[in-house]
């Protein structure tokens, strides 16, 4: 599987965008229907690791993407209309790590496990401000309510879930790819 | 089927416009909307996005949870915005001055205190900030009932986005029943092994990392497959030459009206912004 550069964005590129994005709506979707218990009103989506995977695993365009496109469909879907500040909030969980793309060289390695997960959090963290910021302008709340009612617990619940699955992808992924010669 | 889109033809006048019409004229009227801080002002555009939701012939049964998801982010908003953080994105204005309700609490042992200082001029802001939050949520909300998932990549295509992106969005819509489809494959396959994923048990990290048998198998089935869409459409040459749609896209004089109307609200806000209304308002009646 050859690496090209990191902004390229070719036909696998486009294909992974589309199946990142679409796994990204349906995750969301099923798991919000299969009413997993949260603890401490926490709720539980783990679907947020995979526009960060896809970023690690298919570059920056492709984590972007996955999150952006993913968030308008899975609100299509749940009727919820359209949040633009918060579907580029999401693509940019997915955009940020996939700033290491091209240092990703083996998916098991504890090293690049951990790079990962530092991106995660950062993707996270950029993502969320991001759009929690923009409900200043949209919501006319101040910077304090943003930070308590948006940023964090959204930062919070997104980060605890990249953190766990994203390894345990990076891990399967790492395997599958062995195995399929690609 | 677990995943499905919530679209389905109404015989509406607004679906009768052109998806990108609809798309810039949502996108002038949101900018014309953040320029208000006045209620009078607010409450126009919000009988303007009502009036829209009712021209697509939505139901109340139809886009409840929508509106519950909307209150519930609102009122959590507008709450802490008022009572706790007690300030306001426009300024000290909002302190105000006219007192309706005051509180002090001290802790007990470190001494901090927090004071609840409600004026008329932060509850206002707050049924601003509503009416304000309530026009933009009715103004998007019909999208997602009125518009055909189908014509997404034409849409965007026709307003400009690169054919590649444009194609990737059309793609995306297209997995979505593949996938939803598998993911009930993977779901049943893991309850025949004795999982339940509606039992799972644990904390919360444990809830999270118990959900890897499903999202595992979904995503990694959906990557191997990838390589085989990718290898099909670059044999097909794919992305060498501008690409043609199977939805065809055209403009209609009601679809110039209807971006012409959105573009006089835009520049008709600029223009009062510019002329100093529109700026935070109390009614008069509630100073005295």
């Amino acid at each position: 599987m050859e690496k090209k550069s990191l902004w390229s964005f070719g036909t696998r590129e486009v294909v992974y965008a589309a199946i990142g994005a679409a796994l990204y709506a349906v995750l969301s979707v099923a798991t919000n229907f299969l009413q997993i218990p949260a603890a401490a009103n926490v709720s539980i989506r783990p679907a947020v690791a995979i526009p960060m995977f896809f970023g690690l695993a298919f570059g920056p365009w492709v984590g972007l993407i996955s999150g952006l496109v993913g968030n308008v469909i899975s609100d299509l879907v749940s009727g919820y209309g359209f949040w633009p500040w918060w579907d580029l909030g999401n693509g940019l969980m997915g955009f940020v790590p996939g700033l290491i793309y091209l240092q990703m060289t083996d998916f098991r390695a504890l090293s690049d496990i951990i790079k990962a997960e530092i991106m995660v959090v950062v993707g996270a963290a950029v993502g969320m401000f991001v759009a929690s910021i923009s409900e200043i302008w949209v919501s006319g709340v101040d910077f304090a309510t943003s930070m308590a009612t948006n940023f964090f617990p959204s930062f919070i619940s997104n980060a605890i879930n990249g953190l766990i699955l994203v390894p345990i992808l990076m891990v399967a992924y790492a395997a599958v790819r062995g195995r399929s010669g690609r | 089927m677990i995943v499905s889109f919530n679209y389905r033809p109404r015989s509406s006048l607004i679906e009768r416009l052109d998806p990108r019409a609809r798309w810039i004229f949502s996108i002038l009227v949101l900018f014309a909307i953040t320029m208000f801080w006045d209620v009078r002002f607010l409450l126009f555009f919000l009988a303007l996005t009502l009036g829209q939701y009712l021209l697509a012939r939505l139901t109340w049964r139809e886009t409840r949870r929508a509106w519950y998801f909307v209150f519930f982010i609102m009122t959590t908003m507008v709450v802490v915005n008022t009572l706790i953080t007690s300030s306001g994105t426009i300024g000290a204005v909002l302190r105000g001055t006219h007192t309706v309700f005051f509180h002090q609490f001290t802790m007990p042992v470190t001494g901090w205190s927090w004071e609840i200082n409600l004026t008329v001029e932060r509850l206002w802001f707050a049924v601003t900030q509503v009416v304000r939050i309530l026009s933009i949520s009715a103004l998007f909300l019909v999208i997602p009932f009125t518009m055909d998932p189908r014509q997404y990549g034409a849409t965007f295509r026709g307003m400009g986005i690169p054919d590649r992106l444009a194609y990737t969005l059309d793609l995306a819509f297209r997995f979505v029943p593949t996938l939803g489809r598998d993911f009930q494959v993977t779901l049943d396959a893991q309850r025949a092994r004795g999982y339940e994923v509606e039992k799972v048990e644990g904390g919360l990290l444990t809830q999270i990392r118990k959900m890897a048998p499903l999202v595992v198998p979904v995503t990694m089935n959906a990557i191997l497959s990838g390589e085989d869409y990718a290898n099909a459409m670059d044999l097909r040459c794919f992305g060498l030459h501008k690409r043609t749609w199977i939805e065809r896209l055209a403009y209609h004089w009601p679809d110039y009206l209807w971006i012409g109307f959105g573009a006089l609200l835009l520049l008709g806000s600029i223009a009062l912004s510019l002329l100093g209304y529109g700026k935070f308002w109390v009614p008069q009646i509630l100073l005295q």
